[in-house]
């Protein structure tokens, strides 16, 4: 560890790994409730279930993006942090908070926890996402905004580099555009088209900045390829993130009441959206084999290209599957958007903080890598969880080209319900890979109590 | 003609760098990552709008119509015009004349300011017949299409800008000339986008 | 020809790049705001279609259904289910939930009062109504 400040990262990561197989937990009673509908029921019906498998994932990755953000910005800028101890107390008041809310999901029914959060104060609830009580959302603001400006007092103190810069601009998008989370008119279109400036301006857009960022700081790390290079790649890449994925947002905008014209501008600008993910694996891969050190953390330089790789299939190749107007007719809400969700979410950001995690962690502790033991097993947790979720996604695939088949495109088209039945065998199938993932992530968990002989940091 | 006369300057270009043995685009690969992508969109756009066209011939022949051709024929010659400053421009800069330079880019930057005065002239006149891009699939193209290609000849004239600026502060010389070049290829690629627009959507029955 | 594309090059092309596509995706936002009245039949927005939405969205339908196509895949699209159903079906079922069938999937019985479920069929109605451009592609969502 370069700076000690970088030390308050390690809880993040620690928080962000045990919200992740929270998520994990919750996704498999999910999965299971869809083959034995009333499983748990009514302890904890499905929407309750989704809603914390959902939330528990955008709580862990921003923890992640947190941690990895105090981490690197410290070392980009050749500083310490601008204040510690408001870093820590933001990961108590953000882990309490995201803990009180999932009780919450839990403990209480939606309706009155949202009668006693203040919902009728200003409607911001139930809807898919941004579930979270009022209270909840605005200590997201709040933890964005101490985030945010710790990193930007930090950079402004020290060296600017492209990377903090971009990391920068990445957590400030995220902050605005999580404003419309606030947003919620009466007029069903209106709440739908901007609801969208939340989810999808986050995850196909400034979000991509922070992935952008933080895959460039490892890839430097790890290879020692000269930072110019990178940096001006870094650019090229998120440029054109910003320019197919803002008018991309228009694959969100054809069967809500939008005008017709945005099945043009949607179907062009997002089916353009797989190439920057295309050119992030050529790049990523190009710098590895253009590496000019080896560094002895073996692992981090897996989960690093893995990102690259499953992002652009997760992200890129599936996403592209279902966005062009004339096939997202058929597709629109169904298993496929699922299948696309979880690639996309696990290759693009589970990834790049597991990359993170596991390129820091080990300084953390005081070692530039972990003993090769530990790193093996790190490995094994990487095949284990890409695969499965490979699967995961082939299984909801061939349940949604069925689901299509049998009730939008048949001639004699059956009801939802039936069709639910039919496509079962797919979702035992699932069930099954998402079995694997875990065991994949207590793979992954147990590699961090491995002891060996590890090398002193350099 | 004119059309002709960018295309053999393209060429002639390549030529140089083949027999200079260098890159075969001027400047750095990743630029033309930018320009190819632009190039596609639009491309897109027009494949699109051919074969939407063939689909509805009788609507796109009756709307285009009411497209006034002469506007569009004086913003191509603008256009072109300006294109040929900005040649003029970098060949200044080349030998290190910076005031002529930004006199030829003053030049091609006020011509911009004409095409996009009487661009905003013919919008105008369709936003005050309530034309919009949800009044048919023709007026969902040309407007789309000209729309876009609008803000980029604006985009074109902020990068050019810029660069005036800096050539008159002697930011650029006959070594240094490569922002020069890059606004440039910029340029000609929105020019060489509308030379395609503009006979695709006024003028092709 | 020694021209290089440098990192400041770069960064210029991506703040020029994202601001013109930002810029452009406002002027698409602002044109979608003014034609939006003639498509999302905000005109039979009543006060019973307000507090259908807010039950809605207070009792997490969106967590297992889909409304419009958006939502949780785990139970069938309302957007059209006032079509599919019809309002007397819709309530019925909304009263006899949980149906307790071993093995199948339950939806929780959410003690709604009669007004209540009346204003949620009045907000299912006005969902329905909303041009989408004809999807779904059938009545069965």
């Amino acid at each position: 560890m370069k700076y000690t400040s970088q030390a308050v990262a390690k809880p993040y990561f620690i928080a962000a790994i045990a919200l992740f197989l929270g998520q994990i937990l919750f996704g498999l009673i999910m999965g299971l409730q869809y083959v034995v509908g009333d499983f748990l029921f009514p302890a904890i019906p499905f929407n309750v279930a989704r809603m914390v498998h959902t939330n528990l994932l955008i709580v862990w990755l921003l923890f992640g993006f947190m941690g990895a953000s105090y981490f690197l910005v410290p070392e980009e800028s050749e500083t310490e942090l601008y204040c510690p101890k408001l870093a820590i107390i933001t990961f108590w008041v953000f882990l309490a908070a995201g803990a009180m809310t999932v009780l919450g999901y839990l403990l209480v029914p939606y309706a009155s926890l949202a009668k006693w959060t203040g919902n009728d104060l200003l409607n911001t609830m139930g809807r898919e996402f941004l579930e979270q009580p009022l209270p909840t959302k605005v200590g997201i603001v709040l933890v964005a905004l101490s985030w945010l400006f710790n990193i930007v007092m930090t950079v402004l103190k020290g060296r600017k580099t492209a990377i903090s810069l971009v990391l920068s601009l990445g957590m400030l998008g995220l902050a605005v555009f999580f404003l419309f989370s606030f947003y919620n008119p009466v007029n069903l279109v209106k709440d739908k088209f901007y609801w969208w400036w939340v989810v999808h301006l986050w995850v196909e857009g400034v979000w991509e900045l922070i992935l952008g960022a933080m895959l460039a700081f490892v890839l430097i790390k790890v290879t020692g390829v000269d930072r110019e290079v990178i940096e001006k790649w870094l650019y090229v890449i998120i440029t054109m993130t910003l320019v197919t994925g803002i008018i991309g947002t228009g694959h969100h905008y054809y069967w809500i009441g939008t005008p017709a014209y945005w099945q043009w501008w949607g179907s062009i600008f997002s089916a353009l959206e797989p190439i920057p993910f295309f050119m992030m694996t050529v790049f990523a891969f190009n710098m590895v084999n253009k590496r000019r050190r080896e560094h002895p953390n073996k692992a981090a330089v897996l989960w690093a290209l893995g990102t690259s790789v499953m992002a652009f299939l997760g992200a890129g190749l599936w996403g592209f599957l279902h966005t062009l107007a004339p096939v997202n007719y058929y597709a629109h809400g169904t298993q496929l958007t699922a299948a696309h969700g979880h690639l996309a979410f696990y290759g693009a950001y589970a990834l790049v903080v597991l990359t993170m995690i596991s390129y820091a962690m080990p300084i953390l502790r005081g070692r530039a890598a972990n003993p090769e033991k530990a790193q093996i097993m790190e490995m094994w947790s990487f095949w284990l969880m890409t695969i499965s979720i490979f699967f995961i996604t082939l299984f909801l695939t061939g349940a949604g080209i069925v689901q299509i088949w049998l009730q939008r495109i048949s001639p004699t088209p059956m009801s939802f319900m039936a069709v639910q039945d039919q496509i079962s065998i797919f979702y035992w199938a699932r069930e099954g890979a998402g079995l694997v993932f875990l065991i994949g992530l207590l793979v992954y968990i147990c590699s961090f109590f491995v002891k060996g002989d590890s090398r002193a940091i350099e | 003609m004119d059309a002709q006369s960018t295309h053999i300057s393209l060429v002639e270009m390549s030529n140089y760098q083949l027999a200079t043995g260098k890159k075969n685009l001027p400047g750095d690969f990743a630029l033309w990552i930018f320009i190819f992508a632009e190039m596609l969109v639009f491309g897109v756009l027009f494949v699109a709008y051919a074969f939407t066209r063939a689909y509805h011939i009788e609507l796109f022949n009756e709307s285009q119509l009411t497209l006034s051709r002469t506007s569009g024929a004086i913003n191509t010659l603008v256009l072109i015009t300006s294109s040929y400053f900005v040649v003029r421009g970098v060949t200044a800069i080349k030998q290190g004349v910076s005031k002529q330079c930004a006199y030829w880019l003053t030049g091609a930057f006020l011509l911009g300011g004409i095409f996009i005065s009487i661009k905003l002239v013919e919008f105008h006149a369709k936003y005050a017949a309530d034309i919009s891009m949800s009044t048919n699939a023709f007026y969902m193209f040309y407007l789309s299409l000209t729309f876009f290609h609008f803000m980029h000849v604006l985009m074109g004239m902020i990068i050019l800008a810029f660069i005036i600026v800096k050539v008159r502060r002697g930011g650029y010389s006959a070594q240094d000339y490569v922002g020069v070049e890059t606004g440039a290829s910029f340029w000609h690629m929105v020019d060489f986008l509308w030379i395609i627009l503009f006979p695709l959507v006024y003028i092709i029955r | 020809m020694s021209a290089t594309f440098t990192k400041s090059m770069a960064r210029n092309v991506f703040y020029g790049g994202g601001v013109f596509f930002f810029l452009l995706f406002l002027a698409l936002t602002f044109d979608t705001m003014k034609v939006l009245p003639k498509r999302d039949n905000s005109q039979n927005i009543t006060p019973a279609v307000a507090h259908g939405k807010k039950l809605w969205e207070t009792n997490n339908c969106i967590g297992c259904h889909t409304l419009l196509g958006e939502g949780a895949y785990f139970a069938p699209e309302l957007g059209n289910v006032y079509v599919r159903r019809g309002p007397d079906f819709i309530k019925a079922w909304i009263k006899g939930q949980p149906t307790g069938v071993p093995g199948l999937r339950q939806m929780p019985q959410f003690n709604l009062s009669d007004m209540d479920i009346d204003d949620l069929i009045a907000f299912l109605k006005y969902a329905s109504e909303i041009k989408t451009n004809k999807w779904p592609p059938n009545i069965e969502g």
